[in-house]
């Protein structure tokens, strides 16, 4: 109410040059900061944020490079594979063939400096678990035509090269030929296993193992013990 | 990106001061006697508290609820009535939801003057109970029409529809939740079951119109805009229900630039907007309320929080 008034009358200011305006001094002004954010509310997420801070700041690794998401390759596309099939492996204590994920849930690139938990959990903010998928050599193709059909997606395990019509060439599993009739131990998260991601290859497989990590434990996991990431591709798809 | 959109009473204004005639307080009296009422809404604000990261493969630096706040505070000063409402999914998100589960997110909300938000399927992510926990923390209504929540730990919490009155304006808020089924963990969703959205709005409409004479109907709906199966959604709730003046969406993160109008089995409209997500986006709707005429004149924008606005 009484803001409207005071409008009013500045209002009648304005138009008719009166002092009208300057009998009333105790005018509230703005108490907001916009485009700043609000003080009041700042500080008291502040607050929150400091014991907050005692679990996600906690360090996880440095990061040395810029480390981005790419086709057919990237740094990033890598780590987040091999992180997928290297966990998998320690879990189940065997080998893992495959480590395959789609790039759009992850909401982050890194760059330079610490990362901390809070890191990871912005870097894949989902509650997914991790999956491991027994599949047919065959099969498997499927899911490699899939990649290459996009260009390229973060895989591990795999060497291929896409050619011109888009087919992978010179498809290598574990540096081995692929074999249609041998059965491969492929590492995913539920999300895609249950048709998130874009890779059908991999929706509806019956030999299927649920584990009890989730996806971000995964990625605080394989940081952890990476100590350091760095920018490095191996050519495991090409051009 | 664009930020803001001009609207009708700051051009009103701009008008009145440049010109010095006769005739300038008929429009004083015109605008207090027919004032306006401001709606602002956001939707699946995903616990959004802090603005996105500088390196967020999308939207850096966007977003951010103390910023969300100043600036409800900066339009709280400029405009007398104002409704702030929220489509659901405030949950699940951000560092900030694993951490407190909701709870800041909801002082947060309660802090800026929040009336109500609609229950999002993510309102569920932490079982009932701990539903129930975060809510303690809300001094806004949770609406939805369609759950039956009873004898479960959410049922104090949720309402099927808020009445507001505005200097004798009535408008009439009810919320909509989308099917639980393949959505929502039946563990997590215990007791609550969904009923036919459109049912209900109809009863709830109906409910507006005769016993409370209410002016103006909003509905908060978690449905989703639009779907190419025949699921449910926004479109055509508007087309196949009548009365509703407005739904504010969510749950598809759809970003409308305009609303956009349906028309309604007995040819009137139904206005639909929806704010994308994270709160990057502040939605803002007019209704400059007419004595002459029964529907208000609308008019719509939005704010892009924390971009070069």
């Amino acid at each position: 109410m009484s803001y409207r008034i005071i409008r009013v009358i500045g209002f009648c200011f304005l138009l008719t040059g009166c002092a009208y305006f300057s009998t009333t001094t105790e005018i509230e002004q703005p108490t907001s900061a916009y485009p700043e954010p609000d003080p009041q509310m700042a500080r008291q997420l502040d607050a929150y944020r400091d014991s907050m801070n005692s679990v996600m700041g906690q360090k996880v690794a440095t990061v040395q490079d810029t480390l981005k998401f790419g086709k057919p390759e990237s740094s990033l596309n890598n780590i987040v594979a091999d992180a997928l099939r290297f966990q998998a492996a320690s879990t189940l204590r065997q080998f893992v063939h495959v480590g395959i994920t789609g790039e759009e849930s992850f909401k982050l690139y890194f760059v330079p400096g610490k990362l901390t938990v809070r890191d990871v959990y912005e870097f894949m903010p989902y509650n997914n678990h991790l999956v491991v998928l027994s599949m047919s050599g065959e099969k498997l193709m499927t899911l490699i035509e899939q990649v290459a059909d996009m260009g390229g997606a973060p895989i591990s395990g795999v060497r291929f090269r896409i050619d011109e019509d888009g087919n992978p060439n010179s498809v290598l599993v574990n540096a081995q030929v692929l074999d249609p009739d041998e059965t491969y131990l492929v590492a995913t998260s539920s999300w895609a296993a249950n048709g998130g991601d874009k890779f059908p290859a991999l929706w509806n497989v019956s030999d299927r193992s649920d584990l009890e990590l989730s996806i971000r434990e995964v990625y605080i996991n394989y940081f952890k013990n990476q100590v350091e990431l760095t920018a490095s591709t191996d050519g495991r798809i090409r051009r | 990106m664009i930020s803001r959109k001009t609207f009708l009473k700051q051009s009103v204004y701009a008008l009145a001061g440049s010109a010095v005639v006769p005739g300038i307080a008929d429009k004083f009296t015109d605008l207090i006697e027919n004032p306006s009422i401001t709606i602002l809404y956001t939707n699946d604000t995903h616990s959004r508290i802090d603005p996105y990261p500088k390196n967020a493969r999308e939207f850096a630096g966007l977003g951010g609820i103390a910023k969300r706040s100043s600036l409800v505070k900066k339009i709280r000063f400029e405009e007398k009535n104002v409704l702030l409402l929220d489509a659901g999914d405030v949950f699940q998100g951000t560092p900030w939801f694993d951490q407190y589960g909701g709870k800041v997110d909801f002082e947060m909300m309660s802090e800026m003057g929040y009336d109500a938000m609609a229950i999002g399927n993510h309102e569920f992510d932490l079982g009932l109970e701990g539903f129930a926990d975060a809510a303690k923390s809300a001094e806004f209504s949770f609406l939805c029409a369609n759950y039956s929540t009873w004898n479960t730990p959410m049922h104090p919490f949720v309402e099927h529809e808020l009445i507001k009155e505005i200097d004798g304006y009535k408008v009439g808020i009810f919320g909509l939740g989308i099917q639980l089924e393949g959505i929502v963990d039946p563990k997590l969703h215990g007791r609550v079951h969904y009923r036919d959205p459109v049912l209900s709005a109809k009863r709830s409409v109906e409910n507006f119109r005769n016993f409370h004479a209410c002016d103006y109907i909003i509905c908060l709906s978690h449905l989703g805009y639009e779907y190419d199966g025949n699921q449910i959604d926004d479109v055509s709730l508007a087309q196949e229900v009548s009365g509703i003046d407005l739904i504010i969406g969510g749950h598809t993160h759809t970003f409308l630039d305009n609303h956009v109008a349906v028309e309604n089995p007995d040819g009137s409209e139904t206005l639909i907007t929806q704010m994308g997500h994270s709160g990057i986006r502040l939605g803002r709707i007019d209704l400059h309320l007419n004595k002459k005429s029964p529907r208000p004149l609308v008019t719509s924008q939005y704010y892009t929080i924390g971009g070069n606005s």
